[in-house]
């Protein structure tokens, strides 16, 4: 940042850091979204027995654009109620909601860039980001509910309301199982809890670590609940096709369909990012402390892992009903959250 | 430098959304509105420079509360509100004096107080202990009461709401047309089959049920529930 700073200010060079971080954060997560509806529905193929679609590009690699072209070019069909304006606002919203919280991660150590000297791979570094993460998760849940209820239909309207519903009692074992990460690491800035999870060969990353409190417990409970906050299998009833047409989305075509879709994907990047960098360590990894950038691979190579597990889920596992998903997700997972929050508090506290 | 435009973006952002909350008639919006105030509001506390709690605004506020609202309008299906004709006409100049009141009352607080200075940021940058440490410190030793009485409010108003809102009736009605204690579908083993719409607990709880009243027949006029 140094010749920059020099040119124009500090304040402004961190903005304009920041600004080329954005795009350049957006057009990664897009793509990386793009190629992962790709392995999904590749592996899937695989899991089931069969090809997924490999004609298109070597391999199928073209994909995402032919089914980026057919999204573009479809027809756009508007249902025709009063609430049009509450039609049009449900995917902005929930798609604003999807891409907010990359900002925050730590994608790799402080590296040193050619012109601007040392700078943290992290788009936006302040002291309360786990919260940031986690209010933006709870406005996203306005995205599936107002279009459940602005598409006029009542498959949209039940499904936006069991899937909203979902979401906030899923939300709460969520908050609660980073309580644990937060304990034990003494903060709520996510640059600084990858850097407490470094040394002694992984050994040290936060859902096995013996130095402090190992959090495989908030580990699993993270898991569950991030599955069922970004409405995947198992907990995907509210949009399953068997069950309600397609749910909160069945009104919308093509964009509007394009952006949901993509939403539900960055969802569970996001969610995938958050467990990296919270309890596997980040960008921790061989090698990081000789040669800063290969950080990044080790980070994508965490996340594509949990991508991978939940395509996996989504092949193996049947889906739970309603009942058993809401009675899961408050009469279990709440209270093994709490549980949680409980034992680490308990055990730092003893060894203090 | 920058305060000044972004105080005014965010203002003007709050009080334009609160208008819209007042003169919407579709209650929806109305939330909507509600929701884009408080946003604005959360804003309104970053440029103060208290992020804990523009977060927790944002969480609580916007992300729980007003989901609950959304969702009591749409379940409840709330209408658009008629426009009905102005009735009682002296209300119109008693507002316009009392809206003139309450303007020159928060201007005399203004001129009053601006010789205070400006706002000192909560924190104090070098001390190394950010905002939410001293938060929870303050909350947890200097606060500890309120804290905790504020909690024993809130599950006193949920048990509350619980306790209204349950209603005392028959417990899993059955599905019309299969009200019988001894039902007439058994399987090629004498098992009994479920019809569809019923599980299990529904023909044990309509069992208890028909064992506790001392009911032989089977009650006609009992609707069939959905899915419970």
């Amino acid at each position: 940042m140094d010749w920059l700073s020099n040119q124009i200010g500090a304040e402004w060079a961190r903005a304009i850091a920041q600004f080329i971080g954005i795009n350049v954060g957006f057009v990664v997560v897009l793509m990386i979204v793009a190629y992962t509806v790709l392995a999904e529905r590749r592996v899937l193929g695989f899991i089931q027995g069969r090809l997924g679609p490999n004609r298109v590009g070597p391999g199928g690699l073209m994909q995402p654009f032919a089914d980026l072209l057919k999204f573009i070019f479809k027809e756009e069909i508007t249902p025709s109620s009063s609430t049009r304006f509450v039609y049009f606002l449900a995917p902005i919203i929930a798609i604003t909601a999807a891409l907010m919280p990359i900002i925050v991660y730590p994608f790799g150590p402080e590296v040193s860039l050619p012109f601007v000297g040392r700078f943290h791979l992290v788009i936006a570094r302040f002291d309360i980001a786990l919260l940031y993460v986690l209010g933006i998760t709870s406005v996203g849940v306005y995205g599936v509910a107002l279009a459940g209820w602005s598409s006029n239909s009542k498959y949209s309207l039940m499904g936006g309301l069991r899937a909203a519903a979902q979401m906030i009692s899923y939300e709460l074992s969520l908050g609660l199982s980073l309580v644990g990460v937060v304990l034990i690491s003494g903060t709520l800035d996510l640059n600084e809890i990858v850097v407490q999870q470094g040394g002694w060969f992984g050994l040290r990353w936060n859902i096995w670590d013996i130095s402090r409190v190992p959090q495989i417990i908030g580990f699993v409970t993270y898991l569950i609940s991030a599955i069922a906050e970004t409405n995947r299998v198992p907990f995907d009833l509210p949009e399953a096709e068997t069950e309600l047409v397609a749910g909160f989305h069945t009104e919308y075509s093509a964009l509007k369909f394009a952006l949901f879709f993509m939403a539900e994907y960055v969802n569970m990047f996001t969610v995938s990012m958050l467990a990296t960098t919270l309890f596997l360590g980040g960008w921790q990894g061989p090698g990081v402390s000789v040669f800063p950038w290969i950080g990044v691979v080790w980070f994508l190579l965490k996340v594509s892992f949990f991508l991978f597990l939940y395509i996996w889920l989504r092949g193996t596992l049947p889906r739970f009903r309603f009942d058993q998903l809401m009675s899961f997700g408050w009469k279990f997972l709440l209270p093994v959250a709490i549980l949680n929050v409980i034992i680490t508090a308990t055990i730092m506290w003893l060894r203090l | 430098m920058l305060m000044i435009p972004l105080f005014i973006l965010f203002g003007a952002m709050a009080i334009g959304c609160a208008v819209a909350m007042v003169a919407q008639r579709n209650p929806l919006y109305s939330a909507i509105s509600l929701i884009g105030v408080f946003v604005s509001l959360a804003c309104l506390y970053l440029t103060l420079q208290a992020p804990f709690i523009a977060a927790v605004q944002v969480i609580v506020y916007a992300g729980a509360i007003m989901v609950l609202v959304v969702f009591v309008i749409m379940l409840l299906n709330v209408e658009e509100e008629v426009r009905r004709p102005v009735r009682l006409h002296y209300l119109i100049p008693v507002s316009v004096i009392l809206a003139a009141v309450l303007v020159a009352e928060a201007a005399f607080m203004l001129k009053l107080g601006s010789g205070a200075g400006h706002v000192e940021p909560v924190t104090q940058p070098d001390s190394g202990v950010g905002l939410t440490a001293s938060i929870g410190t303050g909350l947890f030793t200097t606060y500890l009461l309120p804290f905790e009485v504020t909690s024993v409010l809130i599950l006193m108003a949920l048990v509350g709401a619980i306790t209204l809102a349950r209603q005392t009736r028959t417990p899993l009605a059955a599905v019309p047309g299969n009200v019988d204690a001894s039902p007439s579908e058994l399987g090629p083993r004498g098992e009994v089959l479920l019809q569809p719409g019923e599980t299990a607990e529904t023909g044990r709880a309509f069992a208890r049920f028909q064992i506790e009243h001392g009911e032989a027949a089977a009650p006609a006029e009992t609707k069939g529930e959905g899915e419970r």
